[in-house]
């Protein structure tokens, strides 16, 4: 096929207008183009584009000296299309009247027969350019994941894989790993990682006395199978998805998508694949015949802070949350520009923002009608009906905002992903939507998602992930210590095809971690450590994690026999200080629950995105305004002062003391091994033992003296039959208990 | 360290019921770990060097929420009167962006107050401010601040922690974080006074550990939450409690050797301590009558912008690093004949007393005071939807006033000047970020230099801007 090109040139510096008038050799053997290339064309490029477009230092993110970027083009639009140069940006650049854009920028123009050559070069097919991916090498990360074998170790230490790589390192470093923790430390870590919750006194009592060598796994599996599993591991994702049950922002209204919340607890205790779990919060509704469950699955996206007419910054936030949780990145940078070191560019980024783009919020009844939000803001104490916001999709153009100013509208993009990554998989030749780039970030081929999911879950069960900056996988981080292992978890969790039931499966991957022997390990300091090893890289000892804030309550209430253990359902109102919601904009309603929802998990507790309840900050609870991958542990003087005195744990020092002086216990000793049994799943050591006898009968004489001092401290629920004295004593000593530095941190 | 409180500490230690219980526990801690053993962790702060001498190891940030108007304040514009109700010029209406006005063409509203000029400086300043009017030769005024958002919410996160989003750490975070503290019985920031828009995003940690966020002193029940002990539990008995519990604490320690248990033994000492130092610190009935008097307050009790301003002077006295007090609400957008005289009242005898009151008492020089709030006002009048009401001002970005005083900086001077409606700087402008660079500067720190790592990336205060102006300083 011959075909001409006739194309208008508008060439500014010499001010006239002529014609291009050629006969491409399009037929031209590759051996061929490939050398007018090298011979006509490159030599063009390097003189008059290289400077800027060039090499790690370009200017708009726009490069030519690979053909994937030169293709792609920069911050303004795309640069070659081969075969098309009346489309192509490079060439209206460089033909351009206008001062502000021509380029090169400085320096003569580009002469006629220049240009002629470089519109004949991509009418051709730009061949000839190099193609970075093979000439670079790429960063770790982006590497497909390896399928590494377990190195050879020759030692009966390790449980299973984990621990022939981490023993693998620590050989050589010659360093040996610590002794496994006490059964009594093993039961009670997992419980708390597990479920969050502490162990009780007869299951700890039975592990310890379990003489079979199954009975750790037998816990495990028992722990997985509860449902206190999902809520658990449920806040954890919770963070991920910036959770909360108002829009933020001043005007910061409520709004209902607590069903969401419930989703993900359910899906996790049912173990969804983790695929699964991911496809349907970004695009359950764009399954064919959804189910209500799977477009509840959509709230994932709806959580974005939200500012009445303001919807492009939840777009945003829409993009960042998916890049920094499922590929490790960063892309906030690219909203304003092209960054030389991010593997993203700004229009791949507006590529991007272009699904969410076309996302719209709706409300849904549990039916899956889609229901009308309330006209007004909601303000008073109304029920509000059962709903739940899902996305939904409707067409929506995008366009670039230049340097990140939503005002500022650049070149129209469409949804695409970045191609530094694997390819999209189209569904037909329509643009694709979130359900193709949800496919997309779950593909085999993606080397970020498995790596990046596998990291964060050993950072919960450790404190750190083999790669430190969980939410950052660039270019700038490098190769972990343990990469090997960290691929093999990948692997792990990404599972075989010839067991599906194992394929994503989170709870697989959790036991496979808490059954090594790496993780069993005691977390008390090793001095040999402290400077060959301070940070723990190599895992050669566990890692002591104060609790979070919600789990803090929840042990604080489960100790006391308290916590209400209902699962799911409304967002509820425990009690909390006056003032807390003083000078909103929008007034909000705190109207303490009453009755089994005054003492849930915390987890189920209404967060005002403004004005959260004071517990959450204070313990380092995220502020949901965009997603928290790990949160802070945090050891102020005011967590001191609320854990000795805020009325919440001073009704659960209460609670226990009247557990303990209500038990059988014949004895003082009785009575405090019950405690430290029931708050700490172990026995007092006979220093420990002495010093809260002293406290105990040192109250005892205080408190005979004043009988109003023994109600005040007891509460209003004390017990009949027993001296007043003897059970304020208790509540003093349970109190103590309970602010022990053991008793909210995982062991 | 502490200024001069040495001597309020003795008392309470001395004189106290308790006084053996904290020195047991206080000597304990001593023993347990050095001070920069437990600052590594994240306990409690130590006291740290900045990047380079300064002569400001405090501030005092009087925030005036809402955006006070500087035209009828500081920044007198008689052409504003000269032609009161003429439209407002084509040319400005181009340059001044308004967030509420909804007309295509408002109209110039003159100041309904008279202005003078004051003490050597000659500085001007209206009727409604008479006790300023008096330390004018003891304060500089910056007339051409601006910002980037006419919302309130924005604004005042962008002028507390440099982002117009929720989400960074606020600059009294930056300032423990690089300096951290010199109080060993409160925390480093301290917040005071009503809820700004965004509420405590104005005073939160942001991506900063959190051990830097700013403590909120409450109007009312406990100064500082959970600061009271519960029902029935004396000092005494708590400071028992304590003791075992930190004792247990202590026989763990010495098994698990995590310093973050030393961190915690710390953390519930000062604990306690703050919890004898904050009723102290509120005992303003300790203050004499001449002083209460000055600053005008007639119940201590009573949680007023005077109250909160002596208090803050307590709190330079005893280490505090940063002291923000955000005195609501300046947003007089209708009626401004009416509220702004109110606000003024409740203002200004206490903004002046404390500035006179920390310099009497040779504080002012370590101490950076700053007075303005996150936007200023239009040289327009706005509407009100209302007919019976009387007209406001709306708000402006383009250049509003601050006042400075302390720190080192320069006495009775003026800095920045506006063109004759007082709607754009005709000087140097200085943009929030500026602002910030400049305050961190008083203290030692240097804006670049002062950065955090997160998500990648170093973060700093003034982001990828600021510049330090020195032409404050004397």
């Amino acid at each position: 096929m011959i075909f001409r090109f006739p194309i208008p040139l508008a060439v500014a510096g010499l001010g006239l207008l002529f014609i291009v008038e050629r006969i491409p050799a399009a037929d031209l053997p590759k051996a061929s183009r490939e050398q007018q290339y090298k011979e006509q064309i490159l030599p063009i490029l390097q003189a008059r584009c290289y400077e800027c477009h060039a090499g790690s230092e370009q200017e708009s993110g726009f490069r030519l000296d690979t053909r994937h970027r030169a293709l792609v083009g920069g911050d303004s639009g795309v640069a070659i299309i081969p075969g098309n140069p009346g489309e192509s940006e490079f060439l209206r650049r460089i033909t351009s009247t206008d001062e502000s854009e021509w380029m090169p920028p400085e320096g003569e123009r580009l002469s006629s027969s220049e240009i002629a050559l470089l519109t004949d070069w991509i009418a051709e097919g730009a061949s000839g350019l190099p193609d970075s991916i093979a000439e670079q090498p790429t960063h770790w990360a982006f590497q497909p994941i390896s399928r590494p074998t377990p190195p050879p170790v020759d030692s009966t230490w390790p449980h299973n894989a984990v621990d022939s790589f981490i023993l693998d390192r620590l050989r050589q470093e010659t360093i040996e790993p610590s002794a496994t923790a006490s059964r009594e430390t093993l039961v009670r870590r997992l419980y708390l990682d597990l479920l969050g919750l502490l162990p009780p006194r007869e299951r700890v009592t039975t592990f310890i006395r379990a003489g079979d060598p199954d009975a750790f796994e037998r816990l495990v599996d028992e722990l997985l199978a509860s449902p206190h599993y999902g809520e658990r591991w449920g806040r954890h994702w919770l963070d991920l998805a910036r959770y909360a049950d108002s829009t933020g922002y001043e005007s910061d209204q409520p709004r209902q998508i607590w069903a969401y919340r419930d989703w993900v607890i359910n899906a996790l205790n049912r173990d969804l694949p983790f695929s699964d779990f991911v496809i349907e919060q970004f695009a359950g509704d764009q399954i064919p015949n959804a189910t209500v469950s799977q477009k509840i699955a959509t709230g994932f996206h709806c959580n974005a802070m939200f500012d009445g007419g303001v919807r492009w910054e939840a777009v945003i936030d829409r993009v960042n949350t998916t890049g920094s949780i499922f590929l490790g990145l960063t892309l906030g940078c690219a909203q304003c520009h092209t960054h030389k070191t991010d593997p993203v560019t700004q229009r791949e980024f507006y590529s991007l923002f272009a699904y969410f783009n076309a996302g719209y919020v709706r409300q849904m009844d549990f039916a899956g009608n889609l229901v009308d939000p309330p006209p007004s803001p909601v303000d008073k104490t109304t029920e509000l009906p059962a709903t739940t916001l899902i996305m939904t999709y409707s067409p929506s153009t995008t366009h670039l905002f230049v340097r990140g100013d939503p005002r500022n509208h650049g070149e129209q993009v469409t949804s695409g992903v970045p191609a530094f990554l694997h390819d999209l998989e189209t569904r037909d030749d329509q643009p694709s939507q979130r359900l193709d780039l949800a496919r997309w970030i779950m593909a085999d081929d993606n080397p970020l998602t498995a790596r990046v999911t596998t990291n964060r879950v050993w950072q919960r069960f450790f404190g750190l992930g083999l790669v430190k900056t969980e939410n950052d996988f660039g270019v700038q981080t490098p190769l972990p210590i343990h990469s090997s292992l960290l691929d093999f978890l990948s692997i792990y969790l990404r599972g075989k095809p010839t067991h599906p039931i194992h394929q994503w499966s989170t709870k697989h991957l959790h036991r496979l971690i808490v059954s090594s022997a790496t993780y069993r390990q005691s977390s008390h300091i090793r001095r040999d450590l402290l400077e060959s090893d301070p940070q723990n890289h190599w895992w050669a000892r566990q890692n002591r994690l104060r609790l979070e804030a919600e789990i803090i309550r929840d042990i604080a209430l489960d100790a006391a026999d308290l916590l209400t253990p209902k699962i799911g359902g409304a967002s509820v109102y425990p009690a909390q200080p006056d003032g807390i919601l003083t000078g909103r904009a929008t007034p909000a309603q705190w109207d303490p629950s009453t009755g089994e929802d005054r003492l849930r998990r915390g987890m189920y507790t209404w967060v005002w995105r403004l004005t959260p309840h004071p517990h959450l900050p204070l313990f380092d609870a995220p502020d949901g305004v965009t997603a928290c991958t790990r949160r802070d542990r945090s050891n102020v003087p005011v967590q001191a002062l609320t854990l000795l005195n805020d009325p919440t744990f001073v009704e659960c020092s209460q609670a226990l003391g009247r557990r303990v002086v209500r038990t059988d216990s014949t004895s003082d000793s009785d009575a405090i091994q019950f405690l430290f049994q029931t708050c700490l799943s172990r026995l007092p050591s006979q220093q420990e033992h002495k010093l809260i006898e002293q406290l105990l009968n040192q109250q005892r004489q205080t408190l005979a003296l004043s009988e109003s001092e023994c109600q005040l401290i007891v509460g209003e629920s004390s017990l009949p039959h027993i001296s007043l004295t003897e059970q304020a004593a208790w509540v003093v000593i349970a109190r103590s208990i309970q602010n022990l530095d053991e008793f909210f941190t995982r062991p | 360290m502490n200024r001069h409180l040495h001597s309020t500490r003795r008392r309470f230690f001395g004189t106290s019921a308790l006084s053996l219980a904290p020195i047991a526990l206080n000597s304990l801690f001593r023993q347990q770990s050095s001070a920069a053993e437990i600052d590594s962790l994240s306990g409690p702060l130590q006291a740290r060097t900045p990047h380079y001498s300064a002569r400001a190891k405090s501030v005092i940030f009087l925030f005036q929420t809402g955006g006070p108007s500087q035209m009828d304040l500081f920044d007198p514009k008689p052409a504003l009167n000269r032609r009161d109700g003429e439209d407002f010029p084509d040319e400005f209406l181009k340059k001044v962006q308004f967030a509420q006005i909804q007309e295509k063409v408002p109209q110039i509203w003159g100041s309904p107050y008279r202005f003078s000029q004051h003490g050597e400086c000659g500085a001007p300043m209206s009727e409604l401010l008479p006790h300023m009017a008096t330390i004018v030769d003891q304060v500089s005024f910056v007339h051409t601040m601006k910002t980037d958002d006419t919302n309130h919410m924005f604004a005042e996160l962008m002028m507390n922690t440099g982002w117009r989003q929720f989400g960074r750490p606020s600059i009294g975070s930056w300032v423990s974080y690089g300096l951290g503290s010199e109080s060993q019985d409160l925390p480093a920031f301290l917040v005071l006074g009503g809820a700004p828009r965004s509420k405590a995003a104005n005073y939160g940690n942001g991506f900063l550990p959190s051990k830097y966020q700013g403590t909120k002193l409450r109007n009312s029940g406990d100064a500082i939450l959970n600061l009271s002990n519960p029902a029935g539990y004396t000092p005494q008995r708590q400071a028992n409690s304590i003791q075992t519990i930190n004792a247990l604490n202590r026989i763990r320690y010495e098994e698990n050797g995590d310093d973050e248990v030393a961190a915690r033994i710390a953390s519930y000492e000062l604990a306690f301590r703050m919890q004898a130092a904050a009723p102290e610190l509120l005992e303003l009935n300790k203050e004499t009558p001449e002083t209460l008097r000055q600053y005008g307050i007639d119940d201590p009790a009573r949680p007023t912008f005077a109250r909160n301003c002596l208090l803050a002077r307590r709190l330079v006295e005893r280490g505090v690093r940063f002291i923000q007090i955000f005195n609501t609400d300046w947003d007089h957008h209708t009626a401004l004949a009416t509220s702004l005289p109110n606000m003024c009242r409740v203002t200004d005898q206490p903004s002046a007393a404390l500035i006179k009151d920390l310099a009497q008492r040779g504080l002012l020089d370590d101490t950076l005071v700053i007075w303005g709030g996150e936007l200023g006002r239009t040289p327009v009048a706005q509407k009100s939807m209302n007919p019976n009401e009387a007209v406001g001002r709306d708000h402006q970005i383009n250049a509003f006033t601050m006042m400075f005083a302390g720190g080192g900086v320069k006495r009775g001077s003026t800095l920045g000047a506006t063109n004759d409606l007082g709607c754009v700087p005709i000087t140097d402008s200085w943009h929030v970020y500026d602002l910030q660079a400049t305050i961190l500067h008083a203290l030692g720190l240097d804006h670049k230099a002062l950065t955090y790592r997160y998500q990648g990336r170093d973060f700093r205060l003034t982001d990828v801007h600021g510049n330090v102006k020195h032409e404050l300083f004397a």
